[in-house]
């Protein structure tokens, strides 16, 4: 039954033609609430007690490493319905998600490197937190290389996928790391079962920045993959008459 | 069994750079790098340990390098899939030869130079096991690294294994300060070989469905 549902919904024509009305919303939706957030918390948040000003990169270095870990473990999700199911579409999105995760990870060390300055006085430090990150960027760069080596790109999509499997191994070490060592970054402020120890006038411009910014890259991901799966399958009928 | 342990072990034998490559690599990288900067004795003996271990790195890789694209460009790796039904197990036999001939040699050197840049003779045989442990899990993990990129260079093995080595490294590091501040070694070693043995269980299976996709 399972099965059937799959492939019922997971033929990439399926995936075209679901997401043909949905991506506008989607963007106008997500950049949006990015700008809101992004507004909120640059102008409108107050000042830190002990970090003045400099706090404000939250807004964007907290929702990137979250997507950076999240794409990951989507692409795992993919990866293994990709060698269960042998389901085409998964390995698509795969390969359609990597770049972003590669952008968004690199964002986050960037912009965690900037705010590394005023808080910590360092551009870099072999934190637990920051070098998991780091390694999970390489990961990200490792599965495109990978997939842009062969030619054959059925074998290219299983090889990517078993590498996305045996790599997801870090998400929850990036997760843990604060917790499991004693690293220059503190531990999660922002709990979704507990209270948080963000303050509310901070937490709430967050909060819709991750939104904002979870939207944008789904958006950005359709967009991709729609392009994508437009080459792949280039040579089917269906393609041609959507073209 | 038996047979592919003995044929793994008859074949890398013939295969001279194979093995003494890594070796000779391993003592060289030790004998440079401390001549090639010049640091004193006292500096030596606190970093020697690093040196060591970017060595086991390099020639972990190195050693895994070719593992096996020369099987998979003669056709004997097809052949032996198409014959054992268990393919696994010749990936499981594949690692255990070269961790027995490369790697437990690499690590016997590991453990002589330490050995010779004053650390205590009481804590050879700990950095001995050290290192043997950690080679355990870098072959397997470069093996699944090298089988990824199969013909395709070593660059794309770095790229796909270095990743997955890097706690490894970070955990090789923690045992290591454990040898050297005399506490908590037990511990260190009982999770480096739960993890040894989980990842040579799990890890041929892996690299033979990889390699099961090169051949298809």
């Amino acid at each position: 039954m399972i099965t059937a549902f799959i492939h019922k919904f997971s033929s990439p024509k399926s995936f075209v033609n679901l997401t043909e009305k949905i991506y506008p919303f989607l963007i106008i939706f997500g950049v949006s609430m990015l700008i809101f957030g992004w507004a909120w918390g640059l102008f409108f948040a107050p000042q830190d007690a002990v970090q003045g000003n400099s706090y404000r990169i939250i807004f964007l270095h907290v929702p990137s490493v979250i997507f950076a870990e999240l794409i990951y473990f989507f692409m795992a999700v993919c990866a293994l319905m990709h060698l269960v199911w042998r389901v085409k579409l998964a390995a698509y999105l795969i390969k359609s998600a990597a770049p972003i995760g590669a952008m968004i990870t690199f964002i986050g060390l960037f912009s965690g490197s900037i705010w590394g300055i005023p808080t910590w006085g360092t551009w870099w430090q072999w934190d637990a937190r920051i070098t998991s990150t780091l390694i999970l960027f390489i990961m990200y760069l490792g599965i495109l290389t990978l997939h842009g080596s062969f030619s054959n790109l059925e074998k290219a999509d299983r090889l990517m996928s078993i590498l996305v499997i045996i790599g997801v191994i870090n998400i929850p070490i990036i997760k843990k790391s604060v917790d499991w060592w004693s690293t220059l970054h503190q531990p999660a402020s922002i709990s979704v079962s507990g209270s948080s120890s963000i303050d509310p006038s901070m937490l709430y411009p967050l909060f819709i920045s991750v939104i904002g910014l979870g939207f944008t890259l789904i958006a950005l991901g359709i967009l991709t993959s729609r392009s994508y799966i437009f080459t792949r399958e280039k040579n089917k009928r269906w393609v041609l008459e959507h073209v | 069994m038996l047979r592919l342990i003995k044929a793994e072990s008859f074949k890398l034998s013939k295969k001279l750079k194979s093995w003494l490559g890594p070796l000779l690599i391993m003592v060289l990288v030790l004998i440079a790098f401390p001549l090639s900067i010049d640091i004193s004795q006292y500096d030596l003996d606190k970093f020697y340990f690093s040196i060591i271990v970017v060595s086991l790195l390099m020639t972990a890789f190195v050693a895994t390098e070719g593992m096996f694209e020369e099987d998979f460009e003669d056709g004997s790796l097809e052949q032996e899939f198409l014959i054992e039904k268990d393919f696994y197990k010749v990936v499981f036999s594949k690692i255990l030869v070269y961790v027995a001939f490369i790697g437990i040699p690499i690590a016997f050197i590991g453990a002589l130079f330490s050995f010779a840049n004053g650390v205590a003779i009481v804590s050879f045989a700990k950095i001995l096991l050290l290192l043997s442990l950690s080679n355990l899990l870098l072959f397997n993990l470069f093996a699944f690294g090298n089988a990824l990129s199969i013909n395709k260079g070593a660059m794309l093995g770095v790229l796909t294994a270095l990743p997955l080595a890097l706690p490894v490294i970070i955990l090789l590091g923690r045992a290591i300060r454990s040898i050297q501040f005399d506490e908590g070694f037990t511990a260190i070693i009982a999770l480096m070989t739960g993890i040894g043995l989980i990842i040579s269980a799990i890890m041929p299976i892996i690299i033979s469905a990889v390699l099961k996709t090169h051949i298809d």
